[in-house]
């Protein structure tokens, strides 16, 4: 049996993504599992989702907790969430990376394949939705499924004006990927857990790695109207010195502020990978 | 202390009364509305000072009761059958928050309006107490004890009591009421133990923290007061975190095992403060010392047993009568006691689990499984959907019993 | 009647801590952030199933209330319960869902209002089943596409009106009822201010746009909230005392439908013909509205 973990972010798709790759494995005979982990974590939030493969019908019904496979949707992941864990030894992680392998801050007795799945996301499909075109970089960096399945199996996932570009996706992103490279000298990247700072009740959480792109205030600009204050949905805006001052932990890059401020003070900026 | 010829449903209304519950909510349902009227009257007349919240349905009437009782009101509803059902989705929250809900329920059959016990034994899995009676008198002191248990710091659990609609609810026989300075007495006003205040969040919210930091987590009770086990209004805000709250229910069960013992030491204390208890509180025993064999009821076909029982012991037979009181908690290490005395028990059950068997009678069954020499358990069904019981046909389930016949459960009358 | 306010008015402490799981840009974050500032902590919260416990960091005593249906009577148990223990000071509010509302809490809702409890009811409408990832209800307007009223060969998305519960509220003569737009937090914190004063069943259905739902970029939550208000399809009033009807706002001239429309994916299938007829409708009604203002309506 094999054990594949994907990670990834709500709205990413991943869930998706599992149940794409389980129904193409399945069009090539064999059988196959696809878990989501659903939380009450919404967009942007990070999440997990699992599929299993096997000759016979699989009756595990629990978590994939020793993956053979990992695929890491977000470049930025890793800085949160030990994507790795459990991994097994001699294992592949596909990740969703602009740069080479060692610069994934992924290190380990395992291999890592990389490719730049958000451009060719951004570039084919228009929007920095990564499931389809990690898949094509999974098929490629494991040959475990054909592009010919995926493709099939994309047919009863997604509404068909999606169809298109996202094969396509698929398919640049099968020529795109980066043989895996065997990832034990690497240099492991510290995954910094980010607590809150609020009194912990219920769902007091650090959400900064929800945050693909920020904001950021031009103070000069800025006249202490207090709409980006009224309108934030985080609480995440103050009023230092009648100057907005944001606080990164808790914004998730949604741009309303930005969008809201009649003097153009904030202007939203792409977190560095 | 007074007395008064007076209905089950009248009873019930005098407990409430005289528990001084402070906040009903209840909406009518046949054969349950009387309770409600005399209740409204109560209020109505300044005789009982209460919220009463006339409700547009049985879910809302249970949900009233559960968020009144977390701040600070002792809480009354009724119902009876179909309400029942309809009301049940409300009865495991209530049951989730241990707030000490009480409610009476006047058994009813569904799509009749006669009583057997299915409607309320339907719900034994959500987590509320169910004692049930067998004459009015009994209804009025169960319905005061029940405040006791249900508020007992070791229980903190919803109580439910059952009388057989129409049998009990509309037959009128005399009835003392206690005096309400005795009852004032043996029974406090009710104090909640976690009142939830705006001005003590921040500091609840701190014990929180504290248990998070501890590393417990969700996955761990969180018991911010000293020795209490049942804290739950906190633990609601926490939901999100994960979904493995299987603790909440160990502690549900272990507050379930416990309320056995509270629910004999109420009764053995109601007893001498009153005059009156119900055997041991969770089930009593008639004429059972030297028998042979004993028949198990439960509700008015208890009372019924009685003569029954008495008939055939003037014929030399021994049988005795076992009263099934409390069905949750369910008496089972006193059924073992029974079962290593007698060699059959013959369990009369005003209910079915369609598709298995009666209910009490696999209980019971069960219970007495691990003894070495285990007695016989036959299995009766009697007076669904209100079919009369008559003492006839109790004898005849009797004398099966003392014969020992094998076989598959039995209809009788 | 209430009483106009500014930005500056506004109360600066926040009642809700930051850190919450909602998604990017949900109103429903904002207008429950508001809606608290404005009641201050001296209240309860009562939930039900919904996104809002997604964005439960608000600092007063909160309970993910028991049964999806049971909003009103959670509300209506913790209002009595407190008048029993002497604490009538503490508001009660219930923050609840579309769904909560107009479908499954709505006998109970009816029946609290017709009792007047001492309750404050807050819907935060984002017109879909959001939590369940975006099923119709009945609030969900005609033509939106949802994942139970999906636009295909043989439908055109929902077929039916949006249920105008805010109306059928008010026929339950009950003190206060008022609508609001999470665009408009001033007019909104006016009528909490104004409701707060008041005892008895007060209903306040504030548009809550869900980016997630409505197919929309989380940056457009406001502008789409502003949108649908300057153009009618969300007018802003209030009515007192069961009959007496306000606009709380009145745009000089109304923007066409198809702006805040055509932003939004649940609408992308639209043909002309459809949208002039909503532009039609909307236009009617608001038309209704003008002659219905300060004036004795029902």
């Amino acid at each position: 049996m094999i054990e594949i973990r994907f990670h990834g972010r709500g709205g990413q798709g991943a869930v998706t993504a599992v149940k794409i790759l389980a129904s193409a494995i399945y069009l090539e005979g064999k059988f196959t599992q696809a878990i989501p982990m659903y939380g009450t974590e919404r967009r942007g939030a990070p999440v997990a989702a699992f599929c299993r493969v096997d000759d016979t019908r699989i009756r595990e019904r629990d978590l994939v907790h020793e993956p053979d496979m990992v695929v890491v949707l977000d470049p930025l992941l890793n800085r949160s969430v030990d994507v790795t864990d459990g991994l097994k030894k001699g294992g592949l992680v596909i990740v969703n990376h602009p740069g080479a392998a060692k610069d994934t801050g992924l290190a380990g007795d395992f291999k890592v394949a990389t490719v730049d799945a958000t451009k060719i996301a951004l570039d084919v499909i228009g929007r920095p939705i990564t499931n389809t075109a990690i898949l094509g970089a999974f098929a490629k960096a494991t040959g475990l499924v054909k592009l010919e399945s995926l493709a099939e199996a994309v047919k009863s996932e997604l509404p068909a004006r999606l169809i298109p570009t996202n094969v396509d996706a698929m398919k640049k992103a099968y020529e795109a990927t980066n043989a895996p490279v065997d990832a034990s000298g690497f240099k492991k990247a510290e995954i910094v857990k980010k607590t809150s700072t609020q009194p912990m009740i219920s769902y007091s959480r650090n959400v900064s790695d929800w945050r693909v792109i920020r904001p950021v205030v031009d103070k000069a600009k800025c006249v202490g109207c207090k709409r980006c204050w009224v309108y934030c949905p985080e609480t995440a805006i103050s009023l230092v010195d009648n100057k907005a001052e944001i606080n990164y932990d808790y914004c998730k890059g949604c741009g309303i502020c930005s969008e809201e401020c009649l003097v153009h003070a904030i202007k939203m900026e792409r977190e560095e990978v | 202390m007074k007395s008064e010829v007076m209905v089950g449903n009248k009873a019930v209304a005098y407990a409430t009364k005289l528990a001084r519950a402070n906040l009903i909510a209840a909406y009518p349902i046949t054969p349950q509305t009387t309770i409600v009227e005399y209740l409204s009257d109560f209020v109505a007349g300044g005789d009982l000072k209460a919220e009463f919240v006339t409700v547009e349905g049985e879910i809302t009437a249970q949900l009233v009761c559960l968020s009144g009782s977390i701040a600070g009101a002792r809480t009354f509803t009724a119902t009876s059958g179909e309400g029942l059902l309809y009301m049940s989705h409300a009865l495991h929250h209530t049951a989730r928050y241990w707030a000490p809900v009480v409610m009476a329920v006047c058994n009813r059959s569904v799509r009749t309006m006669q009583p057997d016990h299915t409607d309320l034994l339907a719900q034994r899995e959500t987590g509320w107490i169910q004692l049930y009676c067998e004459n009015n008198q009994e209804v009025l002191d169960t319905g005061i004890m029940a405040y006791k248990i249900a508020e007992d710091d070791r229980v903190r659990l919803p109580v439910a009591y059952a009388l057989d609609g129409y049998v009990l609810s509309f037959t009128a026989e005399p009835v003392e009421i206690p005096d309400q300075e005795k009852v004032d007495a043996w029974l406090p006003p009710f104090k909640t133990q976690y009142p939830v205040l705006p001005e003590t969040w921040d500091h609840d919210l701190e014990e929180y923290k504290k248990h998070w930091a501890q590393g417990k987590g969700i996955n761990e009770p969180f018991t911010p007061f000293a020795g209490d086990e049942n804290f739950s209004h906190l633990t609601m805000v926490s939901w999100g975190k994960g979904h493995d709250l299987q603790w909440r229910w160990r502690a549900h069960q272990e507050a379930m095992m416990r309320a056995k013992k509270v629910i004999r030491e109420v009764n053995e204390d109601y007893g001498k403060h009153f005059g009156r208890s119900y055997g041991n509180g969770l089930l009593e025993e008639y004429r059972t010392e030297d028998a042979d064999a004993v028949i198990v009821a439960m509700g008015t076909l208890a009372s019924t047993s009685r003569v029954a029982v008495d008939n055939l012991r003037k014929q030399g037979k021994k049988i005795g009568l076992v009263k099934l009181k409390s069905y949750r908690p369910f008496p089972d290490e006193e059924f073992r006691d029974i079962g290593k005395r007698v060699g059959t028990i013959g369990v009369i059950d005003r209910n079915i689990s369609l598709g298995e068997n009666g209910i009490a009678y696999g209980s019971i069954r069960s219970s007495v499984y691990d003894l070495k020499d285990r007695p016989k358990v036959l299995g009766f069904y009697a007076g669904l959907a209100g079919r009369e019981v008559r003492v006839r046909d109790i004898e005849k389930a009797a004398e099966m019993t003392l014969k020992g016949a094998e076989g598959a459960p039995t209809w009788i009358g | 009647m209430s009483k106009k306010m500014s930005i500056r008015d506004l109360r600066e402490e926040e009642v809700m801590w930051s850190g919450n799981p909602a998604c990017q840009g949900c109103a429903g974050s904002i207008v429950g952030r508001l809606i608290f500032k404005a009641l201050g902590r001296n209240s309860a919260r009562v939930e039900v199933a919904s996104c809002a416990p997604g964005f439960m960091n608000i600092r007063v005593p909160s309970f993910f209330g028991p049964a999806f249906e049971g909003g009103a009577a959670f509300a209506t148990g913790l209002a009595r319960g407190y008048k029993v223990i002497g604490r009538e000071d503490i508001t009660v509010a219930a923050l609840i869902g579309d769904g909560g509302t107009v479908d499954i809490g709505f006998q109970g809702l009816s029946g609290a209002a017709e009792r007047n409890e001492n309750v404050f009811w807050f819907t935060y409408d984002n017109e879909a089943y959001m939590n369940t990832g975006g099923q119709r209800s009945s609030a969900t307007p005609e033509h939106a596409n949802t994942t139970t009223t999906p636009v295909a060969q043989y439908s055109r998305g929902k077929t039916s009106d949006k249920k105008n519960v805010p109306m059928i509220m008010a026929l339950h003569n009950v003190p206060y009822v008022a609508t609001a737009s999470v665009a408009y937090p001033e007019d909104l914190t006016a009528k909490i201010v104004y409701g707060k004063g008041i005892k008895g069943f007060r209903y306040m259905h504030i548009f809550s746009p869900c980016p997630t739902g409505w197919g929309t970029d989380p940056k457009d939550t406001i502008k789409i909230a502003r949108l649908s208000v300057e153009s009618g399809l969300w007018p802003l009033y209030e009515i007192t005392e069961g009959h007496k009807m306000r606009l709380t706002y009145k745009p000089r001239e109304l923007k066409p439908v198809s702006e805040p429309l055509k932003m939004q994916g649940r609408f992308r299938h639209l043909k002309d013909e459809e949208l002039s007829v909503i532009q039609e409708q909307t236009t009617e009604n608001w038309q209704r509205l003008l002659e219905m203002d300060g004036k004795t309506i029902f």
